[in-house]
């Protein structure tokens, strides 16, 4: 990468391995002091860790049925729960913490399906460019058209989203059509560059081309994008939770929204509010986590943006 | 550049691409109303022949209910897949959406319109205080980059550009209406009032809205800020700023050349935000039980009032639709350098 600046350098005569492996500690060395440099940064990445933690862990920490606590319905906040009980005694606190698996897996399934076909439908439209162009692009348009979000609500007639996956296939069908755009713009303008023509010239494979050349040069981006597209999940399957068109399978933060505000009115009543604040402020610390990594991603990959 | 154009070849070029966007815009339309069409269809128990077949059980003749059911729903429940689908666009070109089942009789189109101010005059007011706030602050992000200020401002627009508009709603109600209660929690407008231009009713409007609006204002204001802040970042680079300032112009003027340039692009953004807004406003309107377009899509869910929801479903939609091609149009009526690249 561009951003590497060894005052030392590689040795010149350093076989091709040797030099992978310099650049590899290199860019890692050059990541390590953007983090270092801002603590918000460092923050960033403790935020999401701590929340992929979690999701994994999250569920093993607790007993498949949460306790409930018939004496304690709606408890104030306190040091046995610090974001008191619900409308069943339960500790909301433990609810944020096994609901956030199937946020979280909902999340990276739809990152995953919407950077793979973003990715590839901007690849092909900006390679092949012609009619393939021409086609993909009308299809990507009326994708960006389409708001997702009252689609959603209509599909959610058809269609119960019972698992995380599902749920995540269809967000990330829905919402391809930014990066491929995106893509398709990076690859038209990096097609032209010196070193995309020499390898087109050395008569290196295609495959070749996208794989070795375009794609390690997009990767920052397209890695940024994954991040971002898991907020974009986040919001609208929780907020499809909280509207309630959805069927209750599992506790997940959506759910707990639902609840805290239609049945124990939270907005009317101060009972029910820290169960509300328990799942707004997880949303709130994770789209901040992926915020300050995004950022810092920004500089490592943009040196222009760093200002000494 | 623009000025060896003449001027009728450029009004050609400015009609060529109104009418390639109204063609589009049409077709997504078309492709919107197809998928509704599909979703209706398709529901488990298909609603429509349910309809038909219930009346039948009633004692209608098969004539009878047929009229009946296509009123419900704007087209005919029996007849082939083509037939169906023919005689739905044919009523959609009479703007005819079928009538409500939840609110018997009363023609959707009614409904809509009703439920249309309340969606669209919020999102309006929030899409406008937004662009202003967003606008300045983004100019003093830029400014400021490199210190602290500028750090926060671009942080708290990325941070509000990600988090989802319904935390942002239920964070402001949760503290202005439960905790310190200085806003109502909820409804469009105090009952005691009497509708009318009265002071008392006005006000109450405008208390109810303050929070609906702001939560509108706070959501898309990351948009703007993000946006200008990186536009101000590049136009300060450019050649003419720097001329402008060695020649000794006054910064207000310099100011003026800076926001001139820096502004035009951000009518992509109008775009973006407003189709935001409309698809947050569903959110919105149900935590403040505000009576518009998304707590119509709601509730016609929840009363599984099908012909009501593919109806509002397609009015939000084309409303979208309708507002991303002006939005572009504005685009290349205002910035010269798309209109004369539209005329080479």
């Amino acid at each position: 990468m561009t951003v590497i600046v060894n005052p030392a350098g590689p040795p010149a005569a350093a076989s091709p391995e040797t030099t992978r492996a310099t650049l590899r500690r290199n860019f890692w060395r050059g990541v390590w002091r953007v983090l270092r440099r801002k603590p918000s940064r460092m923050a960033g990445v403790v935020i999401v860790a701590l929340f992929a933690l979690m999701g994994v862990a999250g569920p093993l920490l607790y007993p498949a049925q949460l306790p409930r606590d018939d004496n304690a319905l709606y408890a104030p906040p306190s040091l046995a729960h610090p974001f008191g009980t619900d409308f069943e005694g339960t500790d909301v606190l433990a609810l944020v913490i096994t609901g956030a698996r199937y946020v979280l897996l909902t999340g990276l399934a739809t990152a995953v399906i919407t950077v793979a076909l973003g990715t590839v439908i901007g690849l092909i439209a900006g390679f092949h460019r012609g009619r393939w162009d021409t086609v993909l692009m009308r299809l990507t348009d009326m994708n960006l058209a389409i708001p997702g979000l009252p689609l959603l609500l209509v599909l959610s007639t058809v269609w119960k989203f019972e698992s995380p996956l599902e749920m995540g296939l269809v967000l990330g069908v829905l919402g391809w059509g930014g990066i491929a755009r995106a893509v398709r713009s990076q690859t038209l303008s990096l097609r032209e560059r010196g070193f995309i023509e020499a390898a087109r010239g050395l008569g290196l494979p295609t495959r070749h081309i996208v794989g070795r050349e375009l794609l390690p040069s997009m990767a920052p981006y397209i890695a940024m994008n994954m991040l971002i597209a898991v907020t974009g999940a986040v919001y609208a399957q929780v907020g499809l939770f909280f509207l309630g068109v959805l069927p209750f399978e599992s506790n997940n933060w959506g759910v707990m929204l639902n609840l805290a505000v239609f049945n124990g009115g939270a907005l009317t009543t101060p009972a029910a509010l820290p169960y509300l604040m328990a799942p707004l402020i997880a949303i709130l610390l994770l789209t901040l986590g992926i915020v300050l990594i995004v950022d810092a991603m920004d500089e490592i990959f943009n040196p222009r943006l760093r200002e000494e | 550049m623009t000025q060896t154009v003449p001027g009728r070849h450029r009004a050609a070029a400015i009609a060529r691409k109104v009418a390639g966007h109204v063609v589009r815009g049409l077709v997504m339309i078309w492709a919107v109303a197809t998928v509704s069409f599909v979703i209706i269809r398709e529901i488990p128990g298909n609603p429509v022949l349910g309809q038909y077949e219930s009346l039948i059980q009633k004692g209608m003749s098969p004539e009878q209910a047929e009229r009946a059911t296509a009123v419900l729903y704007g087209f005919l429940p029996t007849g082939s897949l083509w037939q169906q689908y023919v005689g739905y666009l044919g009523s959609l070109l009479h703007f005819d959406l079928g009538r409500s089942l939840s609110t018997p009789g009363v023609e959707v189109t009614t409904l809509i319109g009703h439920a249309a101010r309340w969606t669209v005059l919020p999102v309006l007011a929030g899409t406008l205080l937004s662009f202003l706030l967003g606008v300045t602050m983004g100019v003093y992000a830029a400014i400021k980059r490199s210190g602290r200020l500028g750090d926060a401002l671009a942080l708290s627009g990325s941070l509000l550009h990600g988090v989802p508009i319904y935390v942002i709603g239920l964070l402001l109600t949760a503290i202005f209406a439960t905790l310190w209660p200085i806003m109502p929690s909820g409804g469009p407008v105090d009952v005691e009032f009497v509708p009318g231009l009265n002071p008392g009713y006005l006000g109450s409007l405008v208390h109810h809205a303050v929070l609906p609006v702001v939560t509108y204002t706070l959501a898309s204001y990351g948009g703007w800020i993000l946006a200008m802040k990186s536009n101000v970042v590049a136009v300060l680079g450019d050649d003419f700023i720097l001329a402008a300032e060695l020649r000794g112009l006054r910064r207000g003027i310099v100011f003026r050349y800076l926001a001139r340039n820096a502004i035009l692009p951000l009518f992509t953004i109008l775009a973006l935000s407003i189709g935001m807004l409309f698809g947050g406003s569903i959110f919105i309107e149900q935590i403040f039980n505000y009576p518009g377009l998304g707590l119509l899509l709601v509730n016609s869910i929840s009363s599984r009032d099908y012909a009501l929801m593919g109806g509002t479903f397609l009015v939000i939609t084309v409303g979208i639709v309708v507002a991303n091609i002006v939005a572009d149009l504005l685009y290349t009526v205002i910035d010269p350098r798309v209109r004369s690249g539209g005329a080479a």
